[in-house]
């Protein structure tokens, strides 16, 4: 949202460029510019032009599948019922490992996610360089190149969510970026919103809500994307001031005023970041500048801040925020619209609050109540998975192999949901007429990943079902059924799935690949 | 437009990739099986009847666009009150980078320049200090307040305006599509609506994947989303039929009227999409699309940055559309509108903060155009003494006046309550 942004000389990448002349340009060329600059840079990613190869993976390394997994009936309902909501999607292998250690065990081990062994992920992660890297170390690094810090945030965001063992701990990471939504494309956010990903909704992202509100309080990205580092004394800037009321805390009816934003405004005052040539500071370390604050006495919901508190007036506005019973109660049934359905029950969302509220906000505390099993069992309704988990879940369900998530995240945008690339604060909106209306582009991207013509994203159809006991007459729809769902399709779906496999057109590799598409498009793998 | 070099290497890979896959793996199914250059329409649709009811088009300005930019007030000696716009407000016609004179007290901000002659033919009106009445300053309040036309009372789950106003109205062709978002979602405003789809490039709209075997799969699925979760069934039955019908018109070749030069932004490809869809006749009756970035708190730009990069773009897309439409106009209404405006006076950081009061704009043949409405009061809305709250300009028109005199007079629909429930608007002359 800045021009001509003070903070980042000339020789910074891409200020040249005004943010929203940037938005102005083709949202794909956006994307395919972060992510295009990548394979460019040679660290990750097909070359241009490369046709995709599919690797026969699963002729190579089947997947260990037994006998137990046929028939249909032999997934436990709970089990399922879990997955779907503490993670990115049914996977053979999370099924597995979640029916090894019981509902309980399983829930406790991803909330436990540090201690969960990750290391594919990081191997897989390793040529993504700029996500150890300080902002600092970034533009240093890639001078005029901001391409590759988006392209390699938002490809990494791909990868997590499908490979993570975390699965949890992800589901929080892509809430948190919602709820604290920056746009990567605004100005230096290109550069700022690494750190912000890592230091702050990454580290925070399962331990308390206020750790949490005041990381990104603290947060380059967010004091440059809502221009608090502009907020000046004498010249109050209201736009952060408003949104960490309205979208962060206590939510739009939470009982603040026009006047509330005023003051809070003035009790930011001063709150920046340092510039890419502060003589000491690495760029994008949070900065106040005492000459630059209001000095003079506040009052915020009520509540008296006197005058001369300097930075601490800030930070008091942050705690009674993230101490606020309006807070808690927002929170709690954002997390719950999340994980439970599109309108909960209030009792619940009672009862979450009753626990931020008793533990001072602990996320994971939270998570135990929302994801037990009888809450789980009894009070949760169907929701229909955003674009953003829809590719994930049917990557994760075939066991796709991503050479380059690079145009999976092409597909995604065209669908509508790449991570990081929402404009506005509110972020990526959790509601059913959002998406339900939009079905094509979700059947285009089922059928262009099973046919193998997204480049980067390697899928064996024919393997896969073999793996799954479907090459037996008249048991093509239901393997492919147990592969993507663990077999919660409908009876009518699998039945109709089976008819078009019996009748479809050959060459039966097309028919497989159709199916598998087929399946992915049903009503029934669009809900979780 | 300058770029990275990396972005624009990144963009040319993917439109060759991309049109790879469009026209070589997934080509429409039933689109492919019609031939023929010209584009449109590839079959001969069953004529429609003129209609006596227009086609409505709505381009959404989200963020908050600042009216009193882009359409400046500079009859009014308020405006240049040091303590008011010292950085932003734009000199009077005849100062250097002053505005462009329309009525010897509103001027446009330069970079609207472009809408000066369907300003001058008569065709295009701004109403000025107009907007919701509701007070919020929250762009997602407001948002819905306007878009669900509903404002001042505790928000819920509404339907939208436009989605009542089709609700009420039979379909003027086949009813197969009534309306289309050029965005990702579906607007507030088209929220309920019947037969209504997002499509962010019509000419993409295909359905997928191997062609031997399309219509088989189109089968399964137009079966198995019968009994889908609402709203499943209506969006599946409304994109399968679309898809038939977009396979008639050739958005590619499109070939805009001699003179209409359409911006090569994601709003001109928009309005040359919507200009394409109409001209074929397809029983659309009314398309949306936005244009966002004008959430101006910092920089604003008002002559060469952030906002005059977004009145370029809106004020040459809406002149070309003028230029390109001009023997549908008479069937025509476009209206441009935002949330909300934003405050009188400047911040810190050469920017503006939410406000109140804002300007509209609103084009067609049968509008009375070449003026701008407003309760201009005293030649004087920006004296401290009559800003909305102190400290934003007012609103003095309801958007509602001007929408349902429209809905009534344009689109052919007396039921304004139930587009506007409990609310008597008062036409102002924006039809003609």
């Amino acid at each position: 949202m800045s021009t001509k942004d003070p903070l980042v000389e000339a020789d910074a990448p891409l200020c040249r460029t005004p943010a929203t002349q940037q938005r102005l340009v083709d949202r794909r060329s956006l994307l395919t510019g972060g992510l295009g600059a990548l394979a460019a840079g040679g660290s990750v990613g097909l070359a241009a032009g490369e046709p995709p190869r599919v690797r026969p993976r699963h002729a190579q390394r089947p997947r260990v599948v037994g006998p137990s997994r046929n028939p249909r009936t032999k997934y436990d309902p709970l089990i399922l019922k879990l997955l779907k909501r503490a993670t990115f999607g049914f996977s053979g292998e999370t099924y597995d490992q979640a029916a090894a250690l019981g509902y309980e065990g399983f829930l406790e081990w991803q909330l436990g996610h540090l201690s969960i062994d990750d290391s594919e992920l990081d191997a897989r992660l390793a040529p993504y360089d700029t996500l150890t890297m300080t902002s600092e170390q970034i533009v240093a690094t890639y001078p005029n190149m901001a391409g590759v810090p988006v392209g390699q945030l938002t490809e990494a965001a791909i990868l997590r969510a499908v490979y993570s063992k975390r699965q949890l701990f992800e589901r929080m990471v892509e809430f948190w970026t919602d709820h604290f939504n920056i746009d990567i494309l605004d100005g230096v956010c290109k550069y700022l919103k690494t750190a912000d990903d890592r230091d702050v909704i990454r580290q925070y992202a399962m331990t308390s809500f206020p750790e949490l509100l005041n990381a990104s309080a603290h947060s380059a990205a967010m004091l440059f994307y809502l221009d608090n580092y502009t907020n000046v004394v004498g010249h109050a800037q209201e736009n952060y001031a408003r949104e960490l009321m309205e979208l962060h805390t206590l939510g739009v009816d939470g009982g603040y005023t026009q006047a509330d934003v005023e003051e809070v405004a003035r009790c930011l005052t001063g709150w920046t970041f340092a510039g890419p040539n502060h003589p000491t500071l690495d760029y994008g370390t949070f900065l106040f500048l005492p000459g630059q604050h209001d000095n003079g006495a506040k009052v915020v919901l009520g509540t008296n801040i006197p005058s001369g508190g300097g930075v601490n007036d800030g930070l008091t506005v942050l705690s009674l925020l993230a101490n606020h019973p309006n807070t808690a109660g927002f929170i709690s049934r954002k997390l719950c619209v999340r994980f439970l359905g599109y309108d909960p029950p209030d009792d619940i969302v009672e009862t979450v609050k009753d626990t931020y509220l008793a533990t001072g906000g602990d996320i994971k505390e939270m998570l135990r109540v929302i994801l037990q099993q009888p809450v789980l069992t009894y009070l949760s309704t169907p929701k229909f998975k955003r674009p953003f988990h829809l590719a994930v879940s049917m990557l994760r369900a075939a066991d796709a192999e991503l050479t380059s998530a690079r145009f999976v995240g092409a597909e995604i945008q065209i669908m509508g949901q790449l991570p990081f690339y929402w404009s506005p604060p509110d972020g990526y909106p959790d509601k059913l007429e959002s998406w339900a209306t939009s079905v094509l582009p979700r059947w285009d991207f089922a059928s262009l990943f099973f046919d193998s013509q997204i480049p980067g994203a390697l899928v064996n159809p024919t393997a896969l079902l073999n793996s799954e006991g479907g090459s037996a007459p008249g048991e093509q729809a239901a393997a492919v059924d147990r592969i993507l769902t663990g077999g919660a399709l409908s009876d009518d779906e699998v039945t109709a799935m089976q008819d078009f496999y019996d009748t479809a057109p050959p060459p039966t590799g097309s028919v497989v690949r159709d199916l598998f598409g087929l399946g992915a498009s049903m009503p029934g793998f669009q809900w979780y | 437009m300058p770029r990275d070099r990396h972005e624009c290497h990144g963009c040319r890979e993917f439109q060759e990739w991309s049109r790879r896959r469009f026209l070589g793996v997934s080509g429409s199914a039933f689109g492919a099986l019609l031939a023929g250059p010209a584009w449109l329409p590839r079959i001969v649709l069953a004529q429609n009847e003129r209609s006596d009811r227009d086609v409505l088009v709505v381009v959404f300005l989200r963020g908050g666009m600042d009216g009193l930019t882009s359409v400046v007030p500079y009859g009014d000696s308020n405006l240049y009150s040091p303590t008011l716009r010292p950085t932003l407000a734009i000199q009077p016609p005849g100062s250097p980078n002053g505005a462009v004179d329309l009525d010897g007290f509103f001027g446009l901000a330069p970079a609207m320049a472009p809408l000066l002659p369907a300003f001058q033919s008569g065709q295009l009106a701004m109403v000025h200090a107009s907007g919701s009445p509701d007070p919020t300053r929250s762009h997602f309040d407001a948002f819905s307040y306007m878009e669900f036309g509903i404002p001042l009372q505790p928000l819920a789950t509404f339907t939208g305006w436009l989605a009542r106003h089709l609700q009420v109205m039979p379909p003027l062709g086949d009813g197969l599509l009534r309306a289309i978002a050029v965005t990702d979602l579906i607007p507030k405003m088209l929220a309920g609506a019947p037969a209504t789809l997002p499509i962010p490039n019509p000419a993409e709209f295909d359905f997928p994947g191997r062609l031997a075997s399309a219509a088989q799969r189109r089968e399964v699925l137009d079966e198995a989303y019968t009994t889908a979760s609402p709203p499943l069934p209506g969006a599946v039955q409304s994109t399968l039929a679309t898809i038939d019908l977009l396979a008639t018109i050739d958005f590619d070749n499109y070939q805009p009227a001699p003179g209409a030069a359409y911006p090569e932004t994601q709003l001109g490809n928009a309005m040359r999409s919507i200009a394409a869809l109409i001209k074929a006749e397809v029983g659309v009756e009314a398309a949306t699309t936005e244009l966002s970035g004008w959430d101006t708190h910092n920089q604003q730009g008002p002559l060469s940055g952030d906002m005059a990069v977004l009145m370029d773009d809106l004020s040459r897309s809406l002149a070309a559309f003028h230029v390109d439409m001009q023997n549908q106009m008479n069937g025509l209404v476009v209206m441009a509108m935002s949330e909300f405006g934003r405050r009188a006076d400047e911040n810190g950081s050469d920017g503006t903060d939410h406000g109140h009061g804002n300007c509209m704009f609103v084009m067609g043949g049968y509008i009375n155009g070449g003026q701008v409405l407003a309760n201009w009061i005293d030649g004087a809305l920006l004296h401290p003494d009559l800003l909305y709250e102190g400290d934003s300009l007012q609103v003095t028109i309801d958007y509602r006046d001007i929408v349902a005199e429209i809905v009534q007079n344009r689109l052919g629909n007396a039921n304004l309550a139930a587009v506007f429930p409990n609310f008597i608007p008062t036409f102002r002359g924006i039809t003609s």
